[in-house]
């Protein structure tokens, strides 16, 4: 019965994880990487690995969707001025 | 299996599927609203657990969470100004249901907990996590419109 906690949270995983590869623009896939990283978070504290939480939560929360944005905004700035040029 | 965790699963399971079936569809405003509902909805479920565990350690994972989560919707805010500009998302019935579950669940473990130094880290999560749920939620909305561009 105490595997109800972890099913739900392996469930979440993987919805996630597929959401995640099935979206196509880099920004929304941004999104469910964040939502992904919390979900998982909390698979590592069910699984009574909070240590591999803590550090899971700080990087997926807010460190990987910051840089990915970062790119994909520098990528459109570049693709901009490339079309002003022309 | 005890009631703290088959509350933590429940919420669990209902926030989390309704996050995420909210940011695979739907528009970008749309999507926001859920990344920043999966704060609201994980970091109770997170205070549960510690209290269904037996474990006070746990609930380090929850402030870490409380504090991260509004950033990381705050970096969206920031970053899709642009695509956000025209739609100006707003949920406010969201937020203060998202509130409210956040202070029922603090309250509910502080009364488990009783007074003493690790009520007052509760109150500490509760507030952060419900003031940087309003202080996402009024960005994501155009509230400090100031702050835009560049």
């Amino acid at each position: 019965m105490s595997d109800a906690v972890i099913t739900v949270s392996l469930l979440l995983v993987a919805g996630c994880a597929t959401a995640a590869v099935v979206q196509r623009d880099p920004a929304r896939q941004a999104l469910v990487l964040s939502v992904l990283g919390a979900v998982l978070a909390v698979l590592f504290t069910v699984l009574q690995a909070p240590d591999a939480g803590l550090s899971q939560l700080a990087v997926g929360s807010a460190l990987t969707p910051l840089l990915i944005m970062l790119c994909v905004r520098k990528v459109r700035r570049r693709g901009r001025t490339k079309d002003g040029a022309r | 299996m005890n009631g703290w965790i088959l509350a933590a699963t429940v919420g669990l399971g209902g926030g989390g599927a309704a996050a995420l079936w909210g940011v695979t569809t739907g528009s970008p405003g749309r999507r926001v609203i859920a990344q920043n509902l999966t704060t609201s909805a994980v970091c109770p479920a997170l205070l549960l657990l510690s209290q269904g565990y037996g474990r006070p350690a746990y609930v380090d994972l929850a402030l870490l969470m409380a504090l991260l989560g509004p950033v990381g919707t705050l970096v969206f805010a920031r970053l899709l100004a642009d695509d956000l500009a025209d739609e100006r998302p707003s949920a406010w019935g969201l937020t203060w249901a998202a509130a409210g579950l956040a202070a029922a669940v603090v309250i509910a473990l502080c009364v488990a907990g009783g007074p003493g130094r690790a009520m007052v880290k509760l109150l500490v999560i509760g507030a952060l996590l419900i003031g940087g749920n309003v202080i996402a939620s009024r960005a994501l909305a155009g509230g400090f419109r100031e702050v835009r561009g560049g």
